[in-house]
């Protein structure tokens, strides 16, 4: 596992111990947890949305990359 | 948990039913597992087979739509002074357009995999996975 140094304001990291002591964990794994949960949330809502917008889907005669050659100006 | 990068036609095949990369294109888009980022470019190249190639100019909001959601997972490179000079170094290497070397130098620049529907000047190259080789 990488090692990184990061910055932080002193309350926010505060918390981030409060947190660590609170589930029995380290300063480390809350970060990752954190950091992992948001990356998820992120993705999530991104495959949520794509699907409604993917409801447009139709025909339009395949053969998309030569599509995007034919009409590069 | 990867960061991919996407071409134009990903996004494009994802949208046209007929397109034989159509199902795999579609799963990458909704794959919750992996981050998608793209190039500004790719707005272009959608919006211009939308109107050019489909004559389908309603299809430009929804395209720009999933590209936009895309923007706000794993980002939209820009195309930078720097960018397009690494691009046209790859252009030249791999006998490809500026184009599709953009799109090769904004994922070489984040060590991000590059995914393309383009067999001819990508995937035939190693230059570019296909969807299907990154949805699980």
């Amino acid at each position: 596992m990488a090692k990184v140094m990061v910055s932080m304001p002193e309350a926010l990291l505060a918390e981030v111990d409060a947190e660590a002591r609170r589930i029995g964990s380290t300063r480390s794994a809350v970060l990752r947890g954190f950091a992992d949960e948001a990356l998820r949330r992120r993705r999530g809502d991104r495959a949520a949305a794509m699907r409604t917008v993917l409801r447009e889907a139709s025909p339009h005669g395949g053969n998309a990359a030569e599509q995007v050659k034919a009409t590069r100006p | 948990m990867s960061t991919l990068l996407l071409d134009a036609s990903v996004v494009l095949a994802a949208f046209d039913s007929e397109d034989k990369r159509h199902d795999a294109a579609h799963a990458l888009l909704v794959d919750r597992a992996v981050t998608l980022a793209t190039l500004d470019l790719a707005r272009y190249e959608a919006a211009n087979v939308a109107v050019r190639a489909w004559s389908a100019p309603d299809a430009v909001a929804p395209l720009l739509a999933a590209l936009e959601r895309i923007a706000g997972d794993g980002g939209v490179v820009p195309s930078t002074q720097a960018l397009l000079a690494r691009a046209s170094e790859l252009a030249e290497e791999h006998t490809i357009s500026v184009y599709d070397a953009a799109y090769v130098a904004a994922a070489e620049e984040a060590e991000r995999v590059l995914v393309s529907c383009d067999e001819r000047d990508l995937v035939s190259k190693r230059l570019a996975v296909f969807p299907e080789t990154v949805t699980k």
